[in-house]
């Protein structure tokens, strides 16, 4: 079956089936440049100076290179500050995330219990709530108990946000490790509790970083409640947002991209969980 | 699995599950409270002094001028044996239907300038009156904002989710196709799943600016002489396209993500047999692939509209939250406290209230119908 011996017909399907395959590689890399030209551009604002920010028309490579904008918008009054802020609140949100999590996603996956199914039916709704909203009520209590504009008490409300995304994410990755390895090691004497920590915990360990990363990132994102929760302790999107229409160009480019930066990062780490994690939301 | 009667994964969720009680369920019975409830203060009066249990005699709203005909003077004593005075005024003042009202009431209620001889003073305090109002509502409702609020939250939502979910099954299939460096357009698919709402916005705002990217292409290639003003308060038309671009450039990873997995959990025996008896794609699409993403698709679809519902960052950014609103912006602005803002948060919640309702009823059409398919395709 070598090309030579194909007759008209089947060089012709080849043909066709040639060009069909091209023009799927054309409309992957047009899908990738409609993602990615956006980002480059902002990125080339960015890295401009003060005359290319205000100058017209844009080029698309910024000339010279420069780190002016860049520098503007890090030195800007309070920028720094919401930056930690926002470190802090998505750290915080991580940690009590995955802490509340883990339990809870371990029970899901492992157990057969009155209660489990309207226990993953529940944590499903809440996922499909629109929390953010929460948001209105949760700062007239946190006045009322002293804590509002707490860096704190944002990430109290975002691991409401981002905890039934973790509880299925987390129940997944453990339903994927068999239960077998368990018994085994329970069969060689180690409590629960050690066969967790030795034999279950290695194995799970990359899906709940990944689980992990992508709760830091929701937080790191999250706007609508930061601003409603906090007056001085800003988190950045809350910062950025409120000073938006006072500040000037440079601020704004430079802030849409240095907030899109974690993004770049952390999708590249964990893009090989992306579909183990919504996988089991969709069933 | 273990199946025996067992404490441990009760115990196990019961962290997640009182968490969720706290920070989800208490915020959202209380934001309900808050957009159907008066909250103001409200003076109470009594029929004899230093008695706060004693017979009501009338009602004050705050701010209320009264006269004061008699007054008494109390000693509190104090835990160091000290002793304090204070004050039980006899006012009469107008109540809220103009009926002049008399009755005991103490000091800390009144702005009285000298307890022991001023004759005037100002309600300042009283007891908190929570009554179920419809007030809130028709506040939101009377609004001259909130009509525009609404619908082009839903034209938004209506131009918006088709869209994103033909190019979200489109970069599925694509993805689904085993091309060569596949995993780096994965990770290109999925970059906008990382981008926040508020970066979109601005990295979109560039794009429209009167001297943006848009505005130098165009120039560049000749089509315009000098930029045109995309995004001004009479170019609505505009902004709405940047907003709708900015959503699908942001938000349309996420559709694809579930696309992608529900592609995944197809048989390739389907696919196959599809294409051995000569099915093209746009055959296997419409009779293999889509009844088979159904689930994937409506849980897609379900959660699309919901955070369309609360669009907020992107518009703001674009718009500047003036010139286009939508429902979680006049969210916001109601709840806000500072100058600019309405430091309502009982308005708020009503806004907060209608967001939840809405997710809610689009939820159930959703399932509903899906669940009349079934039931059709069954018999």
């Amino acid at each position: 079956m070598t090309p030579r011996t194909l007759d008209p017909v089947q060089r012709r399907a080849l043909r066709r089936q040639k060009m069909r395959r091209a023009s799927v590689y054309a409309l992957a890399i047009l899908i990738a440049l409609w993602i990615l030209l956006p980002i480059w551009l902002i990125a080339s604002q960015a890295f401009s100076n003060q005359e290319d920010i205000y100058g017209f028309p844009k080029t698309v490579v910024p000339t010279p290179v420069s780190t002016e904008t860049m520098d503007f918008f890090l030195n800007y009054q309070g920028i720094l500050q919401a930056t930690r802020n926002s470190v802090v609140v998505a750290v915080l949100t991580l940690v009590l995330s995955t802490l509340l999590a883990m339990p809870a996603g371990y029970a899901i996956s492992r157990y057969i219990f009155p209660g489990r199914a309207a226990f993953r039916l529940s944590i499903l709704a809440v996922r499909a709530f629109p929390i953010v909203i929460l948001a209105v009520p949760l700062a007239v209590t946190f006045i009322q108990w002293g804590m509002f504009d707490q860096v704190y008490s944002v990430a109290l409300m975002h691991t409401a946000l981002t905890l039934p995304t973790t509880v299925l994410v987390v129940s997944s990755v453990f339903a994927s490790i068999p239960v077998e390895l368990e018994e085994a090691a329970r069969v060689f004497g180690a409590s629960p509790f050690q066969a967790f920590i030795r034999v279950v915990m290695p194995l799970v360990l990359p899906g709940v970083a990944a689980a992990a990363i992508f709760t830091f990132v929701m937080s790191w994102n999250e706007v609508f409640a930061a601003t409603l929760l906090t007056i001085r302790n800003r988190t950045l999107p809350a910062l950025i947002l409120y000073t938006l229409n006072k500040s000037p160009l440079e601020f704004q480019y430079a802030g849409g991209f240095f907030m899109l930066v974690p993004s770049l990062v952390f999708i590249f780490f964990i893009r090989r969980y992306l579909f183990n994690m919504w996988g089991q939301i969709t069933k | 699995m273990k199946k025996r009667r067992n404490l441990a994964p009760y115990l196990l969720i019961l962290p997640s599950f009182l968490y969720l009680a706290v920070f989800f369920a208490w915020p959202m019975l209380r934001s309900l409270q808050l957009a159907f409830q008066r909250d103001e203060k409200i003076l109470v009066l009594r029929a004899s002094p230093n008695d706060e249990n004693a017979d009501e005699t009338g009602r004050l709203e705050m701010n209320t001028t009264v006269t004061i005909s008699e007054r008494e003077k109390y000693d509190e004593v104090l835990p160091n044996g000290r002793t304090r005075p204070y004050y039980w005024f006899n006012v009469s003042g107008a109540d809220v239907n103009g009926n002049t009202v008399t009755g005991w009431t103490e000091r800390k209620n009144l702005d009285v300038k000298s307890a022991a001889s001023s004759e005037e003073a100002r309600v300042r305090n009283g007891d908190p009156v929570k009554e179920w109002t419809l007030a809130n509502i028709k506040r939101m409702v009377n609004d001259g904002r909130f009509s525009e609020a609404l619908t082009t939250t839903l034209l938004l939502m209506v131009i918006i989710l088709p869209i994103q979910f033909v190019l979200a099954i489109i970069m599925a299939l694509v993805l689904q196709s085993q091309l060569k460096f596949n995993s780096i357009f994965l990770y290109i698919y999925a970059i906008p799943l990382g981008i926040s709402d508020l970066a979109a916005g601005l990295v979109w705002e560039a794009m429209f600016k009167q001297n943006g990217f848009l505005n130098s292409f165009l120039v560049k290639i000749g089509v315009i002489d000098k930029p045109y003003i995309f995004l001004s308060a009479d170019n609505k038309k505009w902004m709405i396209t940047a907003i709708v671009l900015a959503e699908i450039w942001r938000a349309t990873s996420i559709v694809m993500v579930i696309v992608v997995s529900g592609l995944q959990a197809i048989p390739r025996d389907y696919m196959e047999a599809g294409e051995i008896f000569g099915a093209n794609l746009w055959q296997r699409l419409r009779h293999i692939i889509l009844p088979l993403l159904k689930p994937s698709l409506q849980v897609a679809l379900i959660l699309r509209t919901i955070l369309a519902f609360q669009v907020f960052a992107v518009v703001v950014a674009i718009s500047g939250g003036r010139v286009l609103t939508v429902l979680a912006y006049e969210t916001y602005r109601w709840y806000d406290p500072s100058d600019t803002g309405f430091n309502n948060p009982n308005v708020a919640s009503a806004y907060a209230g209608l967001i939840m309702l809405l997710s809610l009823i689009i939820s159930i059409v959703y399932l509903r119908a899906v669940r009349a398919q079934e039931e059709a395709a069954q018999e």
